[in-house]
Parts: structure tokens; sequence; C-alpha cells
């Protein structure tokens, strides 16, 4: 139930802060929104299982699924990649809350 | 057990291996003759694998091999069949003719040019010949990763703001995509395509995989999901755009044949939807092509309009039309490619793509014309190029469906296939025809301000060089090709279309049993 609430509310932010005109704030919309999706993934693996999954250490009856731990873990590092890239896209494009067309040196009319 | 694969299956992920690690070499090393024989080398290498694969599965359809010696069903598999070795071979071979553009326009040397490209063409071809739907989802990332960065280094000013919808609309696409997994992992305890055969009729993985189909639909393009690609593709350079074309869009689609044929089978579950995409998508590219002013433009609502068309396969899920799916798809590539490549060229030379700019260029630009005239063609599904069999393919299998199915998608097409026949007219009359062209921009190699960028008079010795014009020729050339060669061309679409009808080999190479 909490984590479902909690994905809710993840989902609800992130997709407000999506739907604002700086990139700033669409990166952090990403960022909610891929957390939400990432608590979603560990979901799928049923939560009440929280051993860690380690071969011949662990019970496994009560060790959590390791799969979706590792697609959890490979989305964040390509999240991570992108968020970068966002922010340096928003540091070198136009000006968020003006129309000022920005100055890259070439010309604007082809 | 599984059925014993030869040895060589063993190679299938230096499909992936190779490009990588070029794309890592390419970044260390500037020496740009290495550059240039890597960028050129490895999706041709790609291409002639690939063809080779075509062959091989004429003998044995299921090539496989489980990374890292796991248990099949555990491993993440590579698979080949027929339908990932026709679209290695042709992205591979479109791939390099599309690169030996950006040798003609400078772009090679813009600095990670071809490391990124590299790196997108492992990418592709991963996510061509995985049969894991998580895997899936990292090589469309390996794959759109460089592509953002290509948009935000290649094109015109507008790039900044189609390079923020290109990658906000990819990002949010990406999330239902893992949502989707994550709904398909928590209702069939796999995510292994194989091991999803034929689940369809669970309402749990029916709504995973109709989850990951919907984000799969957002990255091919089609309508109502469209808006971003006509607005991303035509602000990047010509050379990229190409390569978009002919790589992102039909890297989706094909995985949406992958993951429907496996899953939902024969089933038409989804049928309704996706043919309210079908139609709205032919019908809309095709009209919206009439309201844009550059060539560039035109064409990517044709983009969107070939969308819909490939969709067909899905919708029916008939041998035919897997088959005129596939068909359509390899037709569409090239066409698309010719005509991006042939308005690159005409950018480099007269400084505009601008419909209202251009004009008079029949009399200019003999070469042009021709290769321009017949992708038109092409396009609107007239011979002696590949678009023709593509429709003919495309109507021939929608006629064995019921009255009422056939009369919708034959109408569809036949209304569609008008409607860019107007379309592409407006184009031919804007940029072929008119009073004499009088002002044009010279070139500037680098694309930034040398002069202060006025138009100047046209002068009348200034004309395309021939070598701009050739990577758009060989791609021509490649479909006029395919409509002589139609007859075995057909056939290996047909044993394509029989692994996707019957999944069975398929599935028992993967995970045995």
């Amino acid at each position: 139930m909490i984590l479902s609430l909690t994905i809710g509310v993840l989902v609800a932010g992130g997709t407000y802060l999506l739907l604002q005109r700086s990139l700033v704030r669409i990166a952090f919309g990403v960022g909610l929104l891929s957390h939400a999706v990432n608590l979603f993934l560990l979901a799928s693996g049923v939560t009440a299982y929280r051993g860690e999954p380690l071969a011949d250490r662990m019970d496994p009856a009560a060790a959590a699924d390791p799969l979706p731990q590792a697609f959890v873990l490979t989305a964040i590092v390509i999240t991570l990649a992108v968020t970068v890239f966002l922010l340096a896209l928003a540091v070198v494009g136009r000006n968020d809350d003006s129309w000022r067309i920005p100055e890259t040196g070439e010309e604007h009319d082809r | 057990m599984t059925t014993s694969q030869p040895v060589f299956a063993n190679l299938l992920p230096l499909f992936v291996a190779i490009p990588l690690v070029a794309s890592a070499v390419t970044a260390l090393i500037a020496n740009r003759h290495v550059q240039r024989l890597l960028l050129l080398g490895i999706p041709l290498a790609s291409s002639v694998g690939g063809a080779a694969l075509v062959g091989l599965h004429a003998e044995r359809p299921v090539l496989v091999t489980q990374m890292g010696g796991f248990v099949p069903g555990i491993a993440i598999p590579f698979v080949s069949d027929t339908l990932a070795a026709v679209m290695l071979t042709v992205t591979g071979l479109t791939t390099a003719i599309v690169l030996t553009f950006a040798l003609r326009t400078g772009e090679d040397r813009l600095r990670f040019f071809t490391p990124l490209v590299l790196m997108l063409v492992a990418g592709v071809n991963g996510a061509l010949l995985t049969a894991d739907a998580f895997n899936l989802f990292v090589f469309v990332e390996v794959m759109l990763l460089p592509s953002y960065a290509l948009v935000a280094m290649t094109g015109t000013w507008r790039r900044m703001a189609a390079g923020r919808v290109f990658l906000v609309v990819n990002l949010v696409t990406s999330s239902i995509f893992l949502i989707g997994l994550a709904v398909l992992y928590a209702g069939a305890g796999t995510v292994n395509l194989a091991a999803l055969a034929g689940r369809g009729s669970d309402p749990r993985v029916a709504f995973g995989a109709a989850l990951v189909l919907l984000a799969l639909v957002i990255k091919a393009g089609a309508v109502p999901v469209h808006g971003w690609l006509p607005r991303a593709y035509p602000a990047t350079s010509a050379t990229v755009m190409a390569l978009f074309a002919g790589l992102h869009s039909k890297v989706a689609l094909v995985a949406i044949y992958r993951i429907h044929s496996l899953v939902f089978g024969e089933s038409r579950v989804l049928g309704g939807v996706i043919l309210a995409l079908i139609v709205a998508s032919m019908i809309i590219g095709a009209w919206s092509s009439f309201g844009e002013n550059t060539i560039r433009r035109v064409v990517s609502f044709q983009m969107v309009s070939g969308v819909g068309h490939a969709l067909i396969g899905v919708a029916l899920s008939t041998l035919a039309a897997w088959s005129a799916g596939l068909i359509y798809t390899v037709h569409s590539i090239l066409t698309l490619g010719v005509l991006v490549l042939a308005a690159g060229a005409v950018e480099k030379t007269y400084g505009t793509g601008h419909l209202v700019r251009l004009a008079d260029l029949l009399r200019r630009e003999k070469a042009l014309a021709w290769i321009v005239g017949l992708a038109l063609l092409s396009i609107m599904g007239l011979p002696p190029s590949s678009g023709f069999w593509g429709k003919i393919a495309l109507v021939l299998a929608s006629a064995q469906e019921s009255p009422p199915l056939a009369a919708l998608l034959i109408g569809s097409i036949v209304a569609a296939s008008i409607i860019s026949l107007l379309a592409m007219q407006r184009l031919w009359h804007e940029v072929f025809w008119g009073p004499k062209m009088t002002l044009y921009r010279p070139p500037s190699n680098t694309g930034r301000v040398e002069t202060d960028d006025k138009p100047v008079p046209l002068p009348d010795h200034v004309c395309i060089k021939p070598l701009d014009l050739a990577p758009a020729g060989a791609l021509l050339a490649l479909s006029l090709v395919f409509f002589v060669a139609a007859g075995p061309l057909w056939e290996i679409a047909d044993r394509a279309a029989v692994g996707l009808v019957d999944v069975a080999p398929y599935v028992t190479a993967v995970i045995g049993s």
C-alpha cells in the first residue's frame, strides 16, 4: 500500500514537472518519474521477500527476486546518463522563460 | 533439450561487440583515416554478416547463442532468424551509404561523430538480435543515447528545441517501456520473449506486452503519437535524419513484429486498436505532408505514413501480411533515405531546403531531378522501384481478409497513395518547376556563419557536385534493383514471415523443449 501510494505520488509529481517549460524542471520530473518506475519494477519482484539473493547463504524461500533488482540497477544507470545530458542541454539551450534564440554562432534562417 | 547449435552461432554477439569496441577505438584515436575506415567499414561488415546469415537461414531457420553459458531460459539469448538477418543487411548497407554523405558534408570531422555513430550501430544490431525484452530496452537506449548527442551537434539552430522534444518524448516512452516490462515480469515471471510465446491469452501478460508495444509504437512514430518525429528529424542535418529514418523507427517496427508475433500469435486481441493506428497514420501522415514547407519536413510526414503501412503486418498477422510489412519496411528505408539525402545535397549547394526558395531545379539539375522523381514515384507506389512491390504486397495481403476489413485497408492504402501523389506533386512543382531561381546562400563548410549570410545572386555555374548526389543515387539504385529482383527477395521475405507465423522453431531454439 505504501509502495503503491509512493509510486502514485512520484508519477503525479513527475508528470506535473514534465509539463513545465523549464528544462531544469523537466529534468527533475524525469528524475521523479524514473524513481516511480524503479519502485514499480521492484514491486514486480514481490517486496514481501527481502532476503539477500545469495546462493548457498540464504533460504531461497526468503530470498528476494534478484532479477527486478538487476533491472532497476540498469535503469538507474541509464537515467543517470540521460539526466546529465538533460542538464547539459538546459545549460546550453535557450533561456527557459523567454523566446530568445540561443546564440550558437550559426545562421538562423534556413 | 535444445537443438544443438553450430559453433559459429557464438559469433552473433560480435554484431554488437565489434561496433562498440570500434566506437571506443575511434574515440581514442583521432587519426582521420582510421576513423573513416571504421566509420564506413563497420556498418558494411555488419551488412555482409547479415547477408551471410540470410544465406545460412535457408538451411537452419534460427541461430541462437546463450550469453555467458547460462541455462537456456535464464541466459540472455542472442537470436538471429531471417527477419533479423534481413534487417541487419539492409540497415548496415543503408548506414554505410548514408555515412558516405557525412564524408561529403564534413560531418565526420566533427569530434565524436564517428564513435557516436558506431555506438548507434551497436545498439541497432543488438536490438535486432536480442530475444530478451529487457535487453531490447537496453539496446534501444544504447541506440538512443548517441542519437541525442547527434541531434545536438548537427543541423540547424532549431535542433536545440527539437532535441529537447526528442529527448523528453523518448525518456517518457522509456518509462512506459519499463512499466510494461515490470507488468510483464510480474505477470509471466520472465521477460525472455521465447518464454512469453503464446501467453497473450493471459490478461496480465497481454497488458504488459501491450504497454511495451505502446512504447515501441511511440518510438516508431505512428499517429497519434507521431508529433515528435516530424519536429525532431528535419531539425537535424540530412545525414543524421537519413540515419534515423533508416534505423530508429524501423528497429521499433521490427521489435513490434517480434513481440506481437511471439506473445499474441495469430490472435488479434489488439487488432482494433492497431487498425485505427494504421488508418490514421496512413491518411494523416500523407495529408500532413501537404502543409510543410521544406523538403525534409514533407519527407518526415511520409515517414509517419510509412509506419502506418508497415503496421498492417501486425494488424493481420497472416503470412502474406508479415511478408508484405517487411517488404514495405525495406522499401521505406531505401526510398526515404534517397529523398533525405537528395534534400541534403540541395541544402548543401543552395543553402536552403525551403520549398518557396527553391525553384526551377529541373533545368539546373538533371541528375537530381531523375533521382528525386523516381523516389517520389516509389513513395506513391508506382513502378519502376521498390515502392511498387511494397504497395502491391500490402494490397494483396489485405485482399485475403474478410470483405469489410479488406475494403477498409485497401481503401486507406489507395486514399493515402492518392493524397501522397498530390502532396508529392506540390513538392515537385515547388522545387523543380517555376520561375528561374535568382537567389541562393553559398554553402559554408562548417555550418557556421562566415559571411553575413544574406542570399546572394545565383550564378549559372553553381550546381550540385556529382559526388554529393552519389549516396542518394546508390540508395535509389538499390531500390531499382529491388524492383527487378523482387522474386527472390519476396521469397526471403516469405521465409522471414514463416518465422513470425510459426514461432515454434524460434521458441525451441531459444529455450528448448
